[in-house]
Order: structure tokens, then C-alpha cells, then sequence
């Protein structure tokens, strides 16, 4: 059966739109750029196999790979370059944990990430609630140990007062940006593609 | 016919084998560009042969880096086809590291060869 332009159209802008859909958060000006080329590559092969019928189209796409797995080898290698330049801890974080999954170093580097960022909670939470339950949150010496937190206070001794606050802010809010920093650094070292392209 | 347990053991691993094809399909891509500018279909046309491509639209995303990496600039030029094509060429930065990612393999692949070499005679005799 052959297809006429119409129908020819609707199944690449139909495969299109699935290939944008897999792009995720490219700039938009990137995403026009590679939809262009896609678009480009089929109508050429369509066009090289002289009468297009529904078959061949298929079989152009099908050589072409699937869209859901196309798309993400762009926005593995874009999403490693962007949070190398970005300073937005969701962002390096989350590059960390798709890292993670790749290897050895990149779990480490996720590792010492989320211990810094549970550190910097931690230091922002005692903060925000020692207001709210002043007897129980505190800077706790005794039992041969230092800790910070929530605890019922029996057999240890408040040291901080309310100091904890301005303490728990400076301490949360250092741990957040070196964390940051650290994780930032090490992504210089991370792959820039998520799985093989070929 | 379904292969057995033991001969699904026996082939490559898929992930394996797609590691291999990756690191040569950059330098492949690479040579191509070595006499000329390309577009991207043209240079799929030129490593036909090899069986390094599984999917084609792998290459874009991995020509994407090499732009991004400063190895190749892309251009875009009309075309009397009607659509656009975006052509790529090599940087003098492009030519330095294809000239060594060539000769770093052809080395490999001649230690490998003569690793493999007793092993596939085996296997032939």
C-alpha cells in the first residue's frame, strides 16, 4: 500500500513529537535544532527509496531507532554538561544519582553527597525547631558523646542554648554550599553518556 | 530455533557488546569526517559496511558531543532537497585527537589480534 504526503507526514510528526516527548529539558532552541535534523534524515531516506510505501516507512523508522531510546542520549550528555555549570543543588544532585547508577565513583560521589546534604538539613532543622520545642532540640554533651538534635534531655547536658539557632543556620547552610561544591567538582569526572549509543 | 540455557550463556552480553561498538563508532565517525565535511546521513551511508551502528539515530546524539566537546562544528546549509542539512567537519582540535584515537587503536588491535590469535586457530582446526 502506498501512503500519500498526508499520511507520510502525520507518522513522522507522530514519531517526532514522541522524540520531543523523550528530550525532557533541553533549551528550546536545542530541542528545534535535533528535531530538525531527525526530520531531515527521514524525509532524505524516504525520498531515496523512491516510492514510499507504508512498509518502507516503517522500516526507515525502525533502522532509525526507537524514540524513547534516542532521547535520553541527548539529555544524558546535556543534563551532565548543564549541572557542571550550575549551582543549583536539585540539579547537581540528581545528575549525582543518575551517575550513581553507572559506577563505583559515581555511588561514592552520591554517597558523601548525601551525607552532606542530610548534614546541612539536620544543622536547619535543629533551627527551625528549637522555637517550637525548646526543651528537646539542643546541642547534647554526656554519655561520652556529642550530638545534636532532638532528644529527651535526661542524662545529658545542653551546651548551645539558644545559639543553636543562628549555629543551626551558618552550619546548614555551610554544609549545603560545600556539598555542592564538592559534588559539582566531581562531576567533571562523571561520563558524559549515560549508556552505549550504539 | 530458540537457543538453549547454556548457549544464551555462551553469546556476548548485550551491554558488553554495545560498549565495544561505542568506542568505535566515535572514532569512526571521526575518520569519515577526515577528508571533508558530512551530513549526517552521509556519514551513516559511509559506515554502511561496518557493523558498528545498531540504531542509526545513535550517531546524532554522539555527533551533538562531539560539537559539544569543540572535536566537530556544525553547520546548517539548504539543500535543493528542500530540508535543511546540518553538515559536520572537523577542528584543528577534531584532527589532533581523531590522528591519536587512530593510532592508540591500531595498536590495540594488533595486541589483540595476536591475543586472540592461538585461541581462534584453535577454534578453527
Amino acid at each position: 500500500m502506498t501512503v500519500t504526503a498526508i499520511d507520510l507526514q502525520t507518522r513522522i510528526d507522530s514519531y517526532l513529537m514522541n522524540l520531543r516527548r523523550s528530550l525532557g529539558e533541553l533549551p528550546p532552541e536545542e530541542v528545534n535544532d535535533i528535531l530538525r535534523e531527525i526530520r531531515g534524515h527521514i524525509l532524505e531516506r524516504a525520498e531515496a527509496a523512491g516510492e514510499l510505501s507504508d512498509e518502507k516507512l516503517v522500516a526507515i523508522l525502525k533502522v532509525l531507532g526507537k524514540p524513547e531510546d534516542i532521547g535520553p542520549l541527548y539529555q544524558a550528555e546535556a543534563m551532565v554538561a548543564r549541572a557542571r555549570s550550575s549551582f543549583s543543588p536539585a540539579l547537581i544532585f540528581r545528575t549525582v544519582m543518575r551517575w550513581s547508577m553507572m559506577s563505583a565513583l559515581g555511588f561514592l560521589v552520591f554517597l558523601v553527597g548525601l551525607t552532606g546534604y542530610s548534614l546541612g538539613i539536620g544543622f536547619l532543622a535543629c533551627s527551625a525547631l528549637k522555637p517550637i520545642f525548646p526543651e528537646h532540640v539542643g546541642a547534647w554533651v554526656g554519655d561520652g558523646g556529642f550530638s545534636m538534635g532532638f532528644m529527651d534531655a535526661a542524662s545529658r547536658t545542653e551546651i548551645l542554648g539558644w545559639w543553636i539557632i543562628p549555629v543551626g543556620l551558618v552550619g546548614g547552610a555551610v554544609s549545603i554550599i560545600a556539598t555542592t561544591r564538592f559534588l559539582r567538582w566531581m562531576l567533571r569526572f562523571a561520563p558524559r553518556v549515560r549508556r552505549a549509543t550504539a | 530455533m530458540i537457543p538453549s540455557d547454556t548457549e544464551y550463556r555462551a553469546m556476548p552480553d548485550e551491554n558488553w557488546r554495545s560498549q565495544l561498538r561505542k568506542g568505535w563508532l566515535e572514532l569512526a565517525i571521526l575518520v569519515t569526517l577526515w577528508d571533508g565535511r558530512l551530513y549526517g546521513l552521509e556519514i551513516l551511508r559511509r559506515l554502511a559496511d561496518l557493523e558498528l551502528i545498531v540504531a542509526e539515530g545513535t550517531i546524532y546524539p554522539l555527533l551533538n558531543r562531539l560539537r559539544d566537546d569543540s572535536l566537530v562544528r556544525a553547520e546548517w546549509e539548504e539543500s535543493n532537497s528542500g530540508h535543511p542539512r546540518k553538515y559536520y567537519s572537523l577542528t584543528a582540535a577534531g584532527r589532533r585527537r581523531t590522528l591519536s584515537m587512530a593510532q592508540e587503536s591500531a595498536g590495540l588491535i594488533e595486541q589483540m589480534r595476536a591475543l586472540l590469535a592461538p585461541l581462534l586457530k584453535e577454534k578453527q582446526s
